[in-house]
C-alpha cells in the first residue's frame, strides 16, 4: 500500500501540465475539457487510494499485511450484473423486452451480491473464531 | 470462500465450466479474457483475409461495396476493441498480481462484472452481422456525420455503438482493478521502484485506460443519441467535436495496445540475455512521460480538418520520439554484454522492436502536418498503423506468450514450431504492409473496395494478399503449437528460463492464492536474479577462502 498513490498522482500532474499547455496553445473548449476531465479522473483515483490508506502517499516499500480478509473464489452476482448490462443495452437496439429483462437481471444480481457479501462476512467471522479458539 | 490472514492459504477451487465463468481468481479471469480475445483475433483475421481477397486485383467483385464497408469496420473494431486492447488487459490481469507478490486482484467481483460486460460487448457488436442492413459500416472510428442515423441507418450500426459502449465500459472497470491492485496489494518490500518492467508498462497502460476510456463511452452514448434524433454532432462544428472526443480516446488506446507488449518483449529479452533490464529508472520515467504525452497528441489525426492547432499537436507528437528512443536505448543496453540465448520469445521480442521501428519512423511522417496532408486518407496511414498495431503489438504479444506459456500451463511450447511461426509472420507482415507505403505514396486511397487498373497497383496488392495468407499460416502454426504442446506436454518446471521476477518463484501453473511458499526478499525489480547473483557471490567467496586456506 505504501507509495501506491505516488505514481498515479505523479502521472496526473504530468497530464495536468500538458492539459494546461493544450489550453494555452490550442484553447478549444472540447479538447481542453476532455484533457481536464482526464486529469480530474486520475487525481480522483489517486486521492481515493490515498484516502483509503494515508501511507499511500509515503515513499518506501510496503510493510507485511497483517489484517485478515475474505477472498471470494467465485461470484455469480458479478457475472449476472455484467450480463444484465449487456442484456439491457442490447434491448435498446433490438428487442425492447430485453431492456426490462436486463433491468430485472440487474436487480437479481444486486440481491445476490448482498447474499454473497453476507456469506463472506460470516465465513470470515467463523474462520477467525476457530483460529482464536485454537 | 476462504480467509487469508495476511499470509498465503490453500483454497479449494470450484471446478467445471461454472467455476471458470464465475471465478474471481485473477488468473482465471485473465485466461477467460485472453481466450475470448484470441477467438475475436481469429474472427478479425478472417475479415482481413476476405478484404485482402477483394483487393487482390483491380475491380474485383468478391464482395459487394456494402459488405466491404462492413468488413473493414468490423475488422478494425474487432481487432482494437475485442483483441489487442483486451489482450493487453488480460496479460496485465494474469501477470501483475503475480509479479508484485499479491495474492489476488483488488475488487475481484467488479473485475468479473467488467469481464462479462466486455464479453457482452463483443457478442452484441458481432450480432450486427445478422441484422437487416448488415453490421456497422462507418469505420472503427465512425466519424459523424457519416455514422448518424441518416447516412448509416440500421440496427447493425446501433448494435456496433452499443457493443463499443459495453466493451469499453468492461475494459475500463478491469483496467481500474489492475491499477488498484498495483496501488494497494504489493507484497512487503515491493516499492514502486522495485516493480518489474512489465508491471510498469501495465500500470501506465491501465492509467491511460482509466483516463481515456470514459471519453469513448461518453462519445458513443452521444453518438447513439445523435443517431436517434439528438442532432448532437450536427454541422462542421459537430463533426470536429466528435473527432476531438473520439481521438481523445483513439490515440491513447494505440499506446494501451503497445506498452504491455513492450513490457512483455522487454521481460523476454532481459531473461533470455541473462541480464537485468538496462536503465530501469530512465525506463520508468520514460514510460510515465510516454503515456502522458500520448494523451496530448490526439488531434494529429485531424490536421486536414483545419479545426485544430497543428503546431501544438505536431510538437507533442514529435516529443514522443524521446521516450521511444530511451526504450530502444535500454533494449540495446540490455543486450550488450548479455549471455544471449536465442529462444523463440527472445526472437519475437527483438522482431517486435525492429517492426515497431518501421511504424515509429513512418509515424514521424504522419505527425508532421505538411507530410500528413500528403499521406492522409491513403494507404500510407494503413501501413503506418499496421506496423505499430499489428507488427508492434502482435510480435510483443507472442514474445509474452512464448515467455509465460510455461508459467500459465506448466508445459513448454515447441521451439521449432515457434521459430517457424516467427519466420512466417515476419515475412507475411512485411509482405502485407510494406508495399502499402508505395501504394499510399502513389495515391491509392484507403477504405475503397475496388481500385482502377493502375501501373504497379495490381502487383503490389497481389503481394499484400499473399502476405496476408502467410500471416494466417503463421497463426495456424501457433494454434498447432499450442494444441501439440498441451496434448503432449513437456513439463516446464517452475522456472524454466531462470526468470527474474516473482511469478517464477511459484508453481507452474500458480496455486489459487498465487504463492504457497514465502516470497523471496525483494530488494530490486529482479528479486530472483538477486538471489542467484548472491548465491554466485557466496560460492565465489567460499572458493576464494578455500584457495587461500
Amino acid at each position: 500500500m505504501r507509495g501506491g498513490a505516488i505514481p498515479i498522482l505523479t502521472w496526473g500532474t504530468i497530464l495536468l501540465v500538458l492539459a494546461v499547455g493544450n489550453w494555452v496553445w490550442n484553447g478549444k473548449a472540447v479538447g481542453s475539457g476532455a484533457a481536464s476531465a482526464a486529469v480530474l479522473i486520475v487525481y480522483t483515483f489517486g486521492a481515493a487510494v490515498w484516502l483509503a490508506r494515508r501511507e499511500a502517499i509515503r515513499r518506501g516499500p510496503p510493510r507485511r499485511r497483517t489484517e485478515d480478509e475474505a477472498v471470494p473464489q467465485a461470484s455469480v452476482a458479478a457475472m449476472v450484473i455484467g450480463l444484465s448490462a449487456g442484456c439491457a443495452l442490447f434491448g435498446l437496439a433490438w428487442a425492447k423486452f430485453l431492456l426490462y429483462f436486463g433491468i430485472a437481471m440487474f436487480v437479481l444480481g444486486v440481491g445476490r451480491l448482498i447474499v454473497e457479501r453476507r456469506a463472506e462476512r460470516a465465513t470470515r467471522r467463523q474462520v477467525l473464531g476457530e483460529e482464536e479458539r485454537r | 470462500m476462504s480467509v487469508a490472514t495476511g499470509r498465503t492459504a490453500r483454497v479449494p477451487v470450484m471446478g467445471g465450466w461454472l467455476g471458470t465463468l464465475t471465478s474471481t481468481d485473477h488468473k482465471r479471469m485473465g485466461l477467460t479474457l485472453g481466450v475470448c480475445s484470441l477467438f475475436f483475433f481469429l474472427l478479425g483475421g478472417v475479415f482481413a483475409l476476405l478484404m485482402r481477397t477483394q483487393l487482390a486485383q483491380s475491380n474485383m467483385h468478391f464482395v459487394s461495396d456494402n459488405s466491404y464497408n462492413e468488413l473493414f469496420t468490423m475488422h478494425g473494431s474487432t481487432m482494437i476493441y475485442l483483441f489487442v486492447t483486451p489482450m493487453a488487459i488480460a496479460m496485465a490481469l494474469y501477470l501483475v498480481p503475480l509479479q508484485i507478490g499479491a495474492t489476488r486482484v483488488s475488487a475481484p467481483r467488479l473485475c468479473l462484472a467488467g469481464l462479462w460486460t466486455w464479453i457482452c460487448g463483443g457478442l452484441v457488436m458481432q450480432q450486427g452481422w445478422f441484422a437487416s442492413g448488415g453490421a456497422g459500416r462507418a469505420g472503427w472510428s465512425s466519424y459523424a456525420p457519416q455514422s448518424n442515423g441518416i447516412n448509416t441507418p440500421g440496427v447493425g450500426m446501433d448494435l456496433w455503438v452499443i457493443g463499443v459502449i459495453l466493451a469499453a465500459a468492461g475494459m475500463l472497470v478491469m483496467g481500474g482493478c489492475v491499477v488498484a491492485t498495483i496501488a494497494r496489494r504489493r507484497a512487503a518490500g515491493m516499492s514502486v521502484l522495485r516493480m518489474p518492467v512489465f508491471t510498469w508498462t501495465a500500470l501506465v497502460s491501465m492509467l491511460m485506460v482509466v483516463a481515456a476510456f470514459p471519453m469513448l463511452v461518453l462519445v458513443m452514448i452521444l453518438l447513439y443519441i445523435d443517431r436517434h434524433g439528438g442532432h448532437i454532432f450536427a454541422g462542421f462544428a459537430g463533426a470536429i467535436d466528435y473527432q476531438d472526443l473520439f481521438w481523445f480516446f483513439g490515440h491513447p488506446v494505440v499506446y494501451v495496445m503497445f506498452f504491455p507488449y513492450l513490457g512483455a518483449a522487454a521481460e523476454a529479452i532481459a531473461v533470455s540475455a541473462h541480464k537485468r533490464w538496462f536503465g530501469y529508472v530512465a525506463f520508468v520515467a520514460s514510460m510515465m512521460m510516454f503515456a502522458a504525452l500520448s494523451m496530448a497528441v490526439w488531434s494529429h489525426h485531424m490536421y486536414v480538418t483545419g479545426g485544430v492547432t497543428n503546431q501544438y499537436f505536431a510538437f507533442t507528437s514529435t516529443l514522443l520520439l524521446v521516450p521511444a528512443g530511451i526504450e530502444y536505448f535500454d533494449m540495446i543496453g540490455t543486450l550488450i554484454g548479455g549471455s544471449i540465448v536465442l529462444r523463440t520469445s527472445m526472437l519475437f521480442g527483438l522482431t517486435f522492436f525492429i517492426q515497431f521501428l518501421i511504424g515509429g519512423f513512418s509515424g514521424i511522417f504522419v505527425a508532421s502536418p505538411v507530410l500528413d496532408y500528403h499521406a492522409y486518407g491513403t494507404y500510407i496511414v494503413v501501413a503506418h498503423f499496421h506496423y505499430t498495431l499489428f507488427a508492434g503489438s502482435i510480435f510483443g504479444f507472442f514474445a509474452g506468450v512464448y515467455h509465460w506459456f510455461p508459467k500459465v500451463t506448466g508445459a513448454l511450447l515447441r521451439e521449432g514450431l515457434g521459430k517457424l511461426q516467427l519466420a512466417l509472420m515476419a515475412v507475411g507482415t512485411n509482405l502485407t504492409f510494406f508495399p502499402m507505403f508505395f501504394l499510399g505514396n502513389d495515391g491509392m486511397p484507403r477504405r475503397v473496395s475496388r481500385y482502377p487498373t493502375h501501373p504497379g497497383w495490381g502487383t503490389l496488392n497481389m503481394l499484400e494478399t499473399i502476405g496476408a495468407g502467410i500471416i494466417a499460416l503463421g497463426v495456424l502454426v501457433f494454434v498447432i503449437n499450442v494444441w501439440t504442446s498441451l496434448r503432449r506436454r513437456v513439463p516446464a518446471g517452475n522456472d524454466p528460463w531462470l526468470g527474474h521476477t516473482l511469478e517464477w518463484a511459484t508453481t507452474s501453473p500458480p496455486p489459487p492464492l498465487n504463492f504457497e511458499a514465502p516470497l523471496p526478499p525483494i530488494r530490486s525489480y529482479a528479486p530472483l536474479l538477486d538471489l542467484r547473483e548472491e548465491a554466485i557471490d557466496r560460492a565465489r567467496e567460499r572458493a576464494e577462502v578455500t584457495a587461500g586456506g
